[in-house]
C-alpha cells in the first residue's frame, strides 16, 4: 500500500515536473518566512505560478491545525499534507522548515515541546509520502509567534498550528 | 524593681563619670565592623552575617553606647579581605553627649502622645471569642473575608478615611473637654483600630467562608483542684472559676494528702479568675506580631517576666525560659517578637487586679504560633 | 505502718507551709498564661535620613534612607512611619536615642545611619538598628564603604542587614534578577535579554532583539546566565558571561532542539531539556566537557528540571501519566516518583534555595496559579490566580517567589510579579516595559 503510494506520487510528480517552467528560480530564491497568508497575496510574484512558494502557500495551503494539547492529525490535516507531499515532489529543489506552534495557554516550556511534537507529526507524515529527509527541518516556536492574538477559542485554533515554510532551494 | 534601680543609677554615674573623664581618655572608634562594598564576596557577606547573629550580641547595648566605647576595642576588620587605605579609616569617634541627652531610662519615659486615662481595658472576650474557628462557622453564608494587609484574631472593617490607625479605639478629644487636666493634653484625633481580615486571604483563593477545619477544643483555664466529692463530678463547670471557698493552705494541705500533683502553690491572693485572665491573654495577643512565612512562626517561646504593681513589666526582667521547634535564630526571633509584643501593649501597665498582686507579680507566657502557621 | 505515712506526709506539709509562710508571695508559681492568637501585619519602623557627616552628603542621607525604606516596605513585613510623625530628628549618629520619642509613635525598629562623602568620591555609610520598645540595640553597628555609583547596593546591604536581625532569616534585597524584555504586539513581539537591581532599578541589557530569547537561568554565582536563543533558527541553549556580556551555544547536536536549561548548585554541571523527534527529554551535561547524559527516557515530554539545593535529586515535569504533573528523580536519573495529585496539571517546578518546597505552575479551571508545595507534594498552596501567571523564581532566602503575569486579549503585555511566600504581598516589579522569565540571582 505504501509502496504504491509512493509509486503513484513519484509518476505524478515526474509527469508533472515534466512541464515545469524553467525559470521558476528568478525570484524565489529567498522567501520571506514571515509572509502571512492574505497578507500582499494579490502583489505575491509567481502566486499563478504552481511551482512558487507563493502558490504552494495560498493555494496548497501551508498550515495544519490541532486539537488542544494534541498532535493527531486530522483527517483534513492530512489531506492538506498529502497536497503538500505532492507539491515538494514536484519541486524538488526547494526544501522545507516546518514550524510547529501552540497557543497561549500553557506553560513555555511544555508549549516549546508541544509545537515540537506538532512539527515532527508533519515531518514524519510528509516523509511517509515520500519526501527527502534531508530537504526537510522542523522546528518549535512554542507560543511565541502567535498569528492571531485575541485570547479566545477562535484565535487559540488559528495558532495550534503547523506551518511548512518553503525555505529557498536546496540546490542554490 | 530593685536592679532597675540599680542598673540605672550604675548608668547614670558610669555617664556622669564618662562625662567629667571621658576627655582625658584618647577617643576610640565606635565597634564597628567595616566592608568594603565594591570588594566583598558573597562567601564574606555570609560570613559578616552569621558573625552579627551571634546570640549575645543583643544584650551588649541596653544604654546608648557611649560609655563604654572607651574600653572596647575596634573588632577586627573583616577577614581575608586585603584591607585598602580606606577600611582602616577608624569610624567616628563619639562626642560626648550634653548632660541633658542623659538617657533616661527607658521604660520610664512618658509618651509624648498621652493616652486618655480612661481608655477603657480591652474587653474581656467571651470564651471562645477570640478563636478564628467560632468566628467562621457564623459566617458560612455571607461575610467573607477580603484581602487586608492586616490579619488579626478579629476582623476589622475598613476605618473611615480620615482616622488615623491605632491599636485602641480612641474617642476624639477635644480641647475643652482635658482644660481641666493638669497635664496639657494634645487634641487628638479619633482613631479606629486598622482594617483586618481574620485570615490570610490570597489572591488564588475565593473563601468560602464555611469552616474548612473544625476548631480545636479549647483548653480551659485550670481549674481548681476539685472537691473529692463525687456527685459535683457531673455539674456542668462554670464558665469562670469560683474563688476557692477554703482558705490556700488548706487547699494545699487537702491536695498534699489526697496525693495531689500540685503541692506547689501557697499563694495568698485567691487566683486570677478566667476572665482576668482572658483580659491579659487579649491585651498582649494584639500586639503580637506573627510573620506566617518566617521559620520563626514554627518556634513556641516561653516568657517569664517580673511585674509591677502598676502592672507594668519590672524592666530587665524579660528573659526568654525556654523554646521548642526551631534553630537558635528562630528561637531568638521569635523570643524578640513575644518581647515587643508584651512591652509594646503594656502602656501604662496591664490592667490586672491590685488585690491578686501575688498572683500575678511573677508571668510565664507562652506565645504558640502553631494556629497561625500557614498551613 | 499507715499511720506513720500520714504523720510524715502531715510534718512535711507542716514544714512546706511554713517555709513557704517564711518566703512569702515571692515564691508563688508565676501566673501561666498561653497566647495563641497573634496579628499578622507590617512591624512598623523609622529609618530618618542618613546624617551627613561630610559636606555634600546630605543627599546622599535622604536617598540612602529611601532606598532603606522602599526595600524594606516591599516585602510587606514593614511599614514605615512617616517622617512628619517624627517627634525629633537625630542631628549626630552618636547622640544617645530617644527612645520615648520613637515610642510614642509606636516605631518597633529604628534606623539610624550616617553616610559621608570623601574628596575621593567614596561613600562610607555606617548604621545601627535598634529595638525601640526594648530600648536595645539589634546586633553591632555596620559601616559600608564603596563608590557613589554603588549607592543603591549600600543601600541594599543596609536594607538586608535590618531584615536580616529583626526577621533572622538572611535578606534579599542586594540580589539581581536576569529576565527576558518584550517590546512591540504580542504577534511582533521583541525579546532581549536584561539584568536588574532586584527592585528594577539599573536595567542593563545583555543580548539585541535579532532572535528570541526565552528563559535565562542565573548560575548560583550570578556570573553566568544559561538561556534559549533561536539565534541558529532553532531553540538551542547559550550561556553568557554576565561581565562580558559574551555568550556562547552550550549544546549543539544537529536535529535536535534544546531548552529549559538549569545550573546545578555546583555551577559545572547544566541539567535540560532535549527534543529528538517527538520525544522531549531531560539531559544533564558538563559545562566544560560538553559530556551529556540522558536522565529520563519516556515516550513523554519531560522538561522543566530544576535541581534541589544539595544537587542531589531533580524536579520536572512530564505528562507520562496523560497530563503534566511532578515527579523528582536522583539527579543522576533513575526511577522518579511523582509528587502532585491534584486537579489540573502541573509545570515549570523550582526547588526553593531552602530546600523544603518547590514552587510550581498550576493551570486547572482555565486559571493559571503560581502555587508552593512540600518537596514529597503535600501541603500544597496556591499563591496566585490570574489568566496566565507562570515561571516561579525563587528570592534567594527561599521568602519570595517571582514570576511572569500575562494579561488577557489581543492588547496582552507580560509583566513581573513578586509574592510573599505565605501568598501575601503580591505586586508587580518594576520593569521599564514588558517583561517574562525572570531569573532570581543570589544575594551578592
Amino acid at each position: 500500500m505504501k509502496l504504491t503510494t509512493k509509486a503513484v506520487l513519484l509518476v505524478g510528480a515526474l509527469a508533472l515536473a515534466a512541464c515545469t517552467n524553467a525559470g521558476r528560480f528568478d525570484n524565489a530564491d529567498s522567501v520571506n518566512l514571515n509572509d502571512q497568508p492574505g497578507s500582499g497575496a494579490g502583489g505575491a510574484p509567481g502566486f499563478d505560478d504552481p511551482s512558487s512558494p507563493a502558490y504552494f502557500q495560498q493555494a496548497i495551503g501551508d498550515r495544519v491545525l490541532f486539537a488542544v494539547d494534541q498532535h493527531t492529525l486530522s483527517a483534513e490535516a492530512r489531506a492538506t499534507l498529502d497536497a503538500q507531499a505532492n507539491w515538494l515532489a514536484q519541486n524538488p529543489d526547494y526544501s522545507a522548515v516546518i514550524e510547529g506552534h501552540a497557543d497561549e495557554q500553557g506553560t513555555r516550556e511544555y508549549n516549546l515541546a508541544l509545537g515540537g511534537r506538532r512539527a515532527n507529526a508533519v515531518y514524519e507524515y510528509l516523509i511517509s509520502k515520500g519526501v527527502s529527509a534531508s530537504r526537510l527541518k522542523f522546528v518549535t516556536y512554542g507560543k511565541e509567534r502567535p498569528i492571531e492574538i485575541c485570547s479566545e477559542e477562535a484565535c487559540y485554533a488559528k495558532n495550534r498550528r503547523a506551518v511548512t515554510v518553503i525555505a529557498g532551494s536546496v540546490t542554490s | 524593681m530593685h536592679i532597675g534601680h540599680y542598673i540605672s543609677g550604675a548608668g547614670h554615674v558610669g555617664l556622669i563619670g564618662w562625662l567629667l573623664l571621658g576627655p582625658l581618655f584618647n577617643s576610640e572608634p565606635l565597634p564597628f565592623e567595616v566592608t568594603n562594598v565594591s570588594m566583598v564576596t558573597e562567601e564574606e557577606y555570609a560570613a559578616l552575617v552569621a558573625a552579627e547573629q551571634s546570640p549575645n550580641a543583643t544584650d551588649t547595648a541596653a544604654q546608648p553606647p557611649a560609655p563604654d566605647v572607651t574600653e572596647e576595642a575596634p573588632p577586627p576588620a573583616p577577614r581575608e579581605e586585603t584591607p585598602p587605605p580606606e577600611t582602616a579609616q577608624p569610624a567616628e569617634t563619639v562626642p560626648a553627649p550634653a548632660p541633658e541627652d542623659a538617657p533616661e531610662p527607658a521604660e520610664d519615659a512618658p509618651p509624648v502622645v498621652a493616652q486618655p486615662e480612661d481608655t477603657p481595658p480591652p474587653a474581656p472576650a467571651p470564651p471562645g471569642q477570640e478563636d478564628v474557628a467560632v468566628i467562621l462557622p457564623e459566617t458560612s453564608a455571607r461575610p467573607q473575608p477580603r484581602p487586608a494587609p492586616r490579619v488579626a484574631p478579629e476582623p476589622v472593617a475598613p476605618s473611615e478615611p480620615d482616622v488615623q490607625v491605632d491599636e485602641q479605639v480612641q474617642p476624639e478629644i477635644t480641647p475643652d473637654e482635658s482644660a481641666t487636666e493638669e497635664t496639657p493634653q494634645d487634641p487628638q484625633e479619633a482613631t479606629a483600630p486598622e482594617e483586618a481580615a481574620t485570615e490570610i486571604v490570597t489572591e488564588a483563593e475565593e473563601p468560602s467562608g464555611a469552616p474548612e477545619r473544625s476548631m480545636r477544643p479549647r483548653v480551659r483555664p485550670r481549674a481548681p483542684a476539685p472537691p473529692l466529692a463525687t456527685e459535683t463530678a457531673e455539674t456542668p463547670e462554670p464558665s469562670e472559676d469560683t474563688n476557692p471557698t477554703a482558705s490556700a493552705v488548706e487547699d494545699a494541705l487537702a491536695e498534699a494528702l489526697g496525693g495531689g500533683t500540685e503541692p506547689s502553690a501557697a499563694p495568698s491572693g485567691p487566683p486570677l479568675s478566667a476572665g482576668e485572665k482572658d483580659a491579659l491573654r487579649v491585651a498582649v495577643q494584639g500586639c503580637w506580631v506573627v510573620d506566617v512565612g518566617s521559620p520563626s512562626a514554627s518556634v513556641t517561646v516561653v516568657v517569664a517576666m517580673q511585674m509591677e504593681q502598676s502592672g507594668k513589666v519590672t524592666p530587665g526582667s524579660l528573659r526568654m525560659v525556654s523554646s521548642e521547634g526551631g534553630d537558635a535564630t528562630a528561637a531568638r526571633v521569635a523570643f524578640e517578637a513575644a518581647r515587643r509584643a508584651i512591652l509594646r501593649c503594656q502602656k501604662d501597665g496591664y490592667n490586672l487586679p491590685i488585690d491578686k498582686y501575688d498572683q500575678w507579680q511573677e508571668i510565664e507566657m507562652t506565645f504558640n504560633p502553631e494556629r497561625m502557621r500557614i498551613r | 505502718m499507715m499511720e506513720r505515712v500520714k504523720t510524715f506526709f502531715a510534718a512535711m506539709v507542716a514544714a512546706l507551709g511554713l517555709i513557704f509562710a517564711a518566703v512569702g508571695a515571692a515564691s508563688a508559681a508565676p501566673l501561666r498564661i498561653e497566647i495563641t492568637e497573634g496579628v499578622i501585619e507590617p512591624v512598623p519602623f523609622a529609618v530618618p535620613g542618613f546624617v551627613a557627616e561630610s559636606t555634600g552628603a546630605e543627599e546622599w542621607g535622604a536617598r540612602l534612607a529611601q532606598v532603606v525604606a522602599d526595600d524594606l516596605t516591599g516585602t510587606g513585613l514593614f511599614r514605615q512611619i512617616p517622617a512628619s510623625a517624627f517627634i525629633s530628628r537625630p542631628t549626630s549618629f552618636a547622640a544617645p536615642v530617644q527612645y520615648a520619642d520613637w515610642k510614642a509613635i509606636n516605631a518597633q525598629a529604628l534606623i539610624m545611619g550616617a553616610v559621608a562623602v570623601a574628596d575621593n568620591g567614596r561613600l562610607t555609610v555606617k548604621f545601627r538598628i535598634y529595638d525601640v520598645f526594648s530600648g536595645q540595640e539589634l546586633g553591632k553597628g555596620l559601616q559600608f564603604q564603596g563608590t557613589t555609583d554603588g549607592w543603591r547596593r549600600m543601600a541594599h546591604k543596609v536594607a538586608d542587614a535590618v531584615y536580616s536581625r529583626i526577621t533572622g532569616e538572611t535578606g534579599y534585597f542586594d540580589s539581581r534578577v536576569v529576565f527576558v524584555s518584550e517590546t512591540g504586539p504580542k504577534d511582533d513581539r521583541k525579546k532581549r535579554l536584561a539584568i536588574m537591581d532586584y527592585d528594577g532599578a539599573n536595567v542593563q541589557y545583555l543580548t539585541d532583539s535579532q532572535s528570541i530569547v526565552l528563559a535565562p537561568r542565573f548560575s548560583p554565582t550570578g556570573d553566568r546566565v544559561l538561556y534559549t536563543s533561536y539565534a541558529t533558527g532553532f531553540p538551542r541553549i547559550h550561556v553568557l558571561d554576565v561581565g562580558s556580556a559574551q555568550s556562547r551555544i552550550l549544546e549543539s547536536q544537529s536535529g535536535t532542539m534544546s531548552f529549559a536549561p538549569r545550573f546545578a548548585p555546583d555551577g559545572r554541571t547544566v541539567v535540560f531539556s532535549l527534543t529528538q523527534g517527538s520525544n522531549t527529554d531531560i539531559y544533564s551535561m558538563d559545562i566544560g566537557s560538553g559530556g551529556a547524559q540522558r536522565l529520563t527516557n519516556t515516550p513523554g515530554i519531560e522538561t522543566a528540571p530544576s535541581y534541589s539545593p544539595d544537587g542531589s535529586r531533580v524536579v520536572f515535569e512530564s505528562d507520562r501519566s496523560g497530563s503534566q504533573q511532578l515527579y523528582v528523580m536522583p539527579a543522576g536519573g533513575g526511577e522518579a516518583t511523582r509528587i502532585s495529585f491534584g486537579q489540573g496539571r502541573y509545570a515549570t517546578p523550582v526547588w526553593s534555595p531552602r530546600g523544603d518546597l518547590i514552587a510550581f505552575t498550576k493551570q486547572t479551571k482555565g486559571r493559571f496559579h503560581i502555587g508552593v508545595m512540600r518537596t514529597d507534594g503535600s501541603e500544597e498552596r496556591l499563591l496566585t490566580a490570574s489568566f496566565l501567571d507562570e515561571g516561579p523564581t525563587w528570592a534567594p532566602n527561599g521568602r519570595v517567589i517571582m514570576f511572569t503575569r500575562e494579561t488577557q486579549g489581543a492588547s496582552g503585555q507580560a509583566s513581573l510579579y513578586s509574592v510573599d511566600v505565605s501568598g501575601r504581598n503580591l505586586k508587580r516589579v518594576r520593569t521599564p516595559g514588558g517583561a517574562s522569565d525572570p531569573s532570581w540571582g543570589p544575594l551578592q
